[in-house]
């Protein structure tokens, strides 16, 4: 029986499901949309985020909040790591969107596999941060889920704020558009790189944590948020920063709703049969970009 | 800093390998191995190696020569095996006619996932358009459960019946033979090489390469873009489904996951981007390196795939454009 209700519920949970493809896409367009690369381990940053994550609260009993701080930052680091050992060296030369995507290839299979022999297969959940759920108008929302929306939209618009006044947001802005002309005024387009590259890998990771209590740790658990991600990012068109959380919140909606009108397991051919579409018919996805 | 490297290509050209002698050399080598070499466990690898050089060659038709950054490749190569395979359980059909048919409802959906393609031009957009169709193709497979036994696995799929050649007998198929596998691959791998050469030396060649190059210059030129793109799609992916029918075969056993799985691309894409996109021979020896290289890095056991990760990022640091770069010279076109 499909009511309104539960139509309503699977409105809010996919919400809360979307902001989880806006955060992760978000990232993957904000690196196309300056380097143009596409990161194949987008996924493991994602999963290092969890790792970090549970680590912190597990092994070190460190508060869940101050843990998911503590993730985010790491990962950053670690992006910026991997950016400027892995990623730097390839800048300038020949063949570039090629060599950086295998590049990120070969980080992802590293951290995919060092993941599963150094912390083992087994899945490791983190407690909620929140307990309990709010009631209203006999709507049922989980404290937990409504923090996790919150949190997103709080990063998000501050990170659209960012972009748009603050001065690195321009330079990073500048340098998208035209590298060689931001690099004559003055702008470091390195630098702006490989700061983008861990602010990326940071929203993956901050996506992570966020969901880390709902969907269990685990070596694999990046390979799904990926693919949504770019599935995202190509419906709200590539390097728009807007486009991609437009994009995350619709497809998170579309999935929940489609799992009361058709059976799961056919689900996902559902949702591919419509991305196709999408794309044969507005190649440019649905909020528009200038390049396809 | 920019335009260095593009002088340094020029360097040593001479002292290369011309990749059409090369290719003539390797078949040689190839014909030869099984005379020297007898150990079933080395002819396994060997022949996954050829299994791998179809299935990268005819991804290099797409991606290096015409530019289509397709990530879907992997469907045709496991279209190709279910097809051939469920033909042959369910309808008696020749493995030697499924391995054709086969390839051939690859190439036909090949070219249905070509035509939104062609209005894209963004790799990514076309990235996720054909990863989004395998995605499709492995989901039907593992879904249809009472046809492909989903996850279970399809197993029990018939070996090819024996051939009789004149001046050699009967060759037979059954028990769990190397040798004669190892030929048929050989043979597939020598007509993939040889249709792809005489193919990209002709017009046909020189309209892929002039695609790749801009778009919208070939176009006002006259060449037609869309049977040009839709061509290689068709031809790429009747490869990669006649390699997929082979593999049925010889494996006798099926999973969504061992055919279908993105794991496959990626293997697919490191095949050729480390051997060397857009070069004749660079996927072949590319395939061989990997293939034979993960073989090599099993005694580091369960930390093989650490350090597989560690050397891809190393060797693409240290030779962006892939090894076959440094090994062979392309036959140039107008020479």
């Amino acid at each position: 029986m499909i009511t309104w209700k539960l139509v309503a519920e699977q409105i809010l949970n996919g919400l809360v499901l979307g902001c989880m493809y806006a955060s992760v896409a978000s990232g993957l367009t904000l690196i196309w949309g300056t380097m143009k690369m596409i990161n194949f381990a987008h996924g493991e940053f994602y999963m290092l985020g969890g790792y970090v994550m549970y680590f912190a609260i597990a092994s070190f009993g460190i508060p869940s909040l101050f843990s998911i701080f503590l993730a985010v930052m790491i990962v950053f680091g670690l992006g910026v790591l991997i950016e400027k050992v892995c990623l730097h060296p390839l800048l300038d030369k020949p063949g570039w969107d090629i060599s950086a995507f295998v590049a990120t290839l070969g980080v992802g299979i590293f951290f995919q596999n060092f993941a599963l022999r150094v912390w083992g297969e087994r899945f490791k959940s983190v407690p909620y941060f929140l307990e309990g759920t709010l009631e209203v108008l006999g709507f049922r929302m989980a404290y937990q889920r409504m923090f996790i929306f919150a949190v997103t939209a709080a990063v998000m618009v501050g990170f659209w704020i960012y972009l748009k006044k603050a001065r690195f947001g321009l330079g990073l802005r500048a340098t998208a558009q035209d590298r060689d002309a931001a690099t004559i005024l003055g702008i470091n387009a390195k630098k702006i790189y490989t700061i983008t590259f861990g602010m990326s890998c940071a929203m993956a990771s901050l996506a992570a944590v966020l969901l880390a209590p709902i969907f269990l740790i685990n070596p694999w658990m990046g390979s799904v948020p990926l693919i949504k991600g770019f599935i995202t990012v190509v419906l709200g068109g590539l390097g728009s920063f807007g486009g991609a959380i437009l994009g995350g919140i619709l497809l998170g909606i579309i999935e929940s709703i489609s799992v009361i009108i058709f059976s799961s397991e056919w689900k996902d051919v559902v949702a591919f049969i419509i991305l196709i579409l999408v794309l044969w018919l507005r190649p440019s996805g649905l909020f528009g970009t200038k390049e396809w | 800093m920019r335009g260095k490297r593009e002088t340094l290509v020029g360097f040593g050209q001479e002292l290369r390998l011309r990749s059409d002698h090369a290719f003539g050399i390797a078949v040689i080598l190839l014909a030869i191995f099984p005379v020297l070499v007898q150990d079933p466990y080395f002819l396994h690898i060997m022949i996954i190696a050829l299994v791998f050089s179809v299935l990268a060659t005819s991804w290099n038709l797409i991606v290096g020569y015409i530019g289509i950054f397709s990530f879907g490749h992997h469907a045709f190569f496991g279209i190709g095996g279910y097809v051939s395979a469920l033909l042959a359980m369910k309808a008696g059909v020749s493995p030697w006619f499924g391995l054709i048919i086969g390839g051939l409802v690859a190439a036909f959906l090949s070219f249905v996932i070509g035509l939104p393609c062609l209005r894209l031009r963004a790799a990514p957009y076309i990235a996720i358009a054909t990863l989004a169709f395998a995605e499709i193709s492995r989901m039907t497979c593992l879904n249809l459960v009472k046809l492909t036994r989903g996850e279970m696995g399809l197993w029990g799929i018939p070996h090819f019946p024996h051939i009789t050649l004149p001046g050699i007998g009967i060759i037979s198929f059954a028990g769990g033979v190397r040798i004669p596998y190892y030929y048929l691959i050989l043979i597939i791998f020598i007509i993939t090489m040889v249709v792809f050469h005489f193919g990209l030396n002709s017009h046909v060649g020189l309209a892929f390469r002039s695609i790749r190059d801009s778009q919208d210059a070939s176009e006002s030129l006259g060449i037609n873009i869309t049977y040009y793109k839709l061509l290689a799609f068709i031809t790429g992916g009747f490869f990669a489904g006649v390699a997929g029918g082979f593999y049925a075969h010889y494996l006798l056993i099926m999973t969504p996951t061992s055919v279908l799985s993105i794991a496959i691309m990626v293997d697919i894409v490191v095949v050729t981007l480390l051997g060397g996109l857009s070069t004749f021979m660079g996927p072949v020896l590319g395939a061989f390196l990997v293939v034979l290289g993960l073989e090599f890095l099993r005694v580091l056991e369960e930390y093989r795939f650490i350090a597989y990760g560690i050397l891809l990022v190393v060797i693409i640091l240290f030779v962006p454009s892939g090894i076959g770069v440094k090994v062979f010279r392309e036959k140039q076109l107008l020479e």
